[in-house]
């Protein structure tokens, strides 16, 4: 299934990408070459000479709208500056400006850095009536999802790499702990609560220490000591698997009952986002949490009993 | 706050450090060479990280692509008429989608709705239960299976999204039970 579903999210990518920027070529939404009318006004007095000078961009709501057909559009003003060479005038936006879309995105797509537009004509005083000619904008979502798929793969590397600290630390400390035979009591103590859910795992099996472990930290929020615990819990199952690359039983419920997610505590995340709020919402998020894991745990029982899902050994 | 909470409170701030140190104390006083052994222990961490790598990327790059392509707005709209009869507000129906693909994704559309909406508003508490009674579900995958080689996933993909497409309903109603 999840062939279909990654191989799903590409293809669909690339179709709902080239669906709107075909729309865009048909509506012409950028404007291509287009010039739209605005007024420039400048701050000191103009000098037809001087290579850079403030300005402010002014476009009017009437203007806008009917450059671009989009009758909610509105207008207003803008800082910028002038910059005239042999070639010609343009303008370029001052750092941070906030433009309305569609020219926020032309600006985000044709500006190497920089916001610009070339302006037409000689000012003619203070308050210079002319128009400016944007850089044409094509294939908006191509270029964003050619550029998220190499960013995400960035993003990637450094969210596997980060968890190195701390697998190595809960690897280091879960070895003192198997070595001292702490595991295997809290095997003892628990098994009789766990193992009817990880029915394949044989009895006494240091499995089930990692798996309460990993439900534990998951209970109490503790997402960072979670994933290497639920990783150790997964190599200690991997140890019981007769196959190399196919999940056995115990090792989908784990994993459900992890995505489903056991906690208690919300999430740190959460709770940062929320601030106090987050203490009116502990039992909407314990109660909804409960019951999907109940639904998670009653999913992996009865689609294990498919044909299609059925355990192969070799 | 009550008693449950402020326990959890305390046993969440407490267990942490109770474990730094209690686990190599109890090995000490059951003779093992704590030093030695955790240095043992820890040297995996580098290889499971290297090792996840690969799934990792596959699962981002895929589910960026999706993000990018502006296909979330149009499910959004093609889910819009569906969730309408069974009383899921379309507001929410983002956060639904979102979920289970990227956790930052998700923190950005929460803080999304709080400009839009309002912190107190119903919309952003469903959001919020949601993200709070859900996990990553690929993301989990890539990790989890990917530190084992597990690359024939079975029923996972399909139990765990059918958990969180009922935790995602779950959590419009008992928002609307407890605060509605």
């Amino acid at each position: 299934m999840l062939n279909y579903i990654w191989g799903g999210l590409i293809v669909l990518s690339l179709v709902f990408a080239l669906t709107s920027d075909i729309n865009d070529f048909a509506q012409d939404t950028y404007r291509n070459d287009a010039p739209l009318p605005v007024t420039v006004v400048f701050e000191d007095e103009y000098a037809p000479t001087a290579r850079r000078q403030p300005l402010r961009l002014e476009i009017s709501d009437s203007d806008l709208v009917a450059h671009y057909g989009d009758s909610s559009m509105t207008g207003g003003s803008w800082e910028g500056i002038l910059l005239q060479t042999s070639a010609g005038r343009e303008i370029r936006f001052a750092e941070g400006v906030t433009l309305p879309e569609p020219l926020a995105t032309i600006c985000s797509e044709t500006g190497q850095g920089d916001c610009r537009g070339a302006l037409q004509g000689t000012p003619t005083g203070p308050e210079w009536r002319t128009a400016v000619t944007f850089s044409p904008v094509r294939w908006v979502k191509m270029n964003a999802i050619a550029a998220a798929a190499l960013s995400f793969a960035e993003t990637a590397v450094t969210l596997a790499l980060g968890l190195i600290g701390g697998l190595g630390l809960w690897m280091g400390l879960l070895k003192i702990a198997e070595a001292s035979g702490m595991l295997q009591a809290l095997v003892r103590v628990t098994q009789p609560l766990i193992r009817p859910l990880f029915p394949k795992v044989p009895k006494d099996h240091p499995a089930l220490g990692m798996i309460v472990l990993n439900l534990s930290a998951n209970m109490l929020g503790m997402g960072n000591a979670a994933t290497p615990l639920g990783i150790k819990a997964m190599q200690e199952l991997q140890t019981l698997n007769e196959t190399e690359d196919t999940a056995t039983d115990p090792m989908v419920m784990l994993l459900t009952m992890n995505t489903a997610s056991v906690q208690i505590m919300p999430p740190v995340t959460l709770v940062a986002i929320m601030g106090l709020q987050i203490n009116q919402l502990f039992f909407s998020i314990l109660i909804t949490t409960g019951l999907s894991l109940v639904v998670g745990i009653t999913a992996v029982k009865l689609l294990g009993r498919l044909k299609r899902y059925r355990e192969v050994t070799p | 706050m009550n008693i449950l909470q402020v326990f959890l409170d305390y046993a969440s701030a407490l267990v942490l450090p109770a474990i730094l140190v209690g686990f190599p104390l109890y090995g000490m006083i059951r003779k093992v060479r704590v030093y030695e052994v955790f240095v043992e222990g820890a040297k995996e961490g580098f290889n499971v990280a290297v090792m996840i790598i690969p799934y990792v990327i596959a699962i981002l790059f895929a589910i960026g692509m999706f993000r990018a392509s502006g296909a979330m707005d149009f499910l959004t709209d093609l889910l819009r008429p569906v969730v309408g009869l069974i009383g899921i507000p379309a507001e929410v129906i983002p956060m639904g989608i979102v979920r289970p693909l990227t956790g930052s994704g998700s923190v950005g559309i929460i803080l999304d709705m709080i400009n839009q909406f309002g912190e107190d508003s119903i919309f952003v508490k469903m959001a919020a239960t949601m993200f709070g009674s859900t996990e990553t579900t690929f993301y989990v995958i890539a990790v989890y299976f990917g530190a084992v080689n597990i690359r024939k996933t079975r029923h996972a993909v399909p139990a765990g999204l059918i958990a969180d497409t009922f935790a995602m309903l779950a959590a419009v109603y008992v928002v609307l039970l407890l605060f509605g």
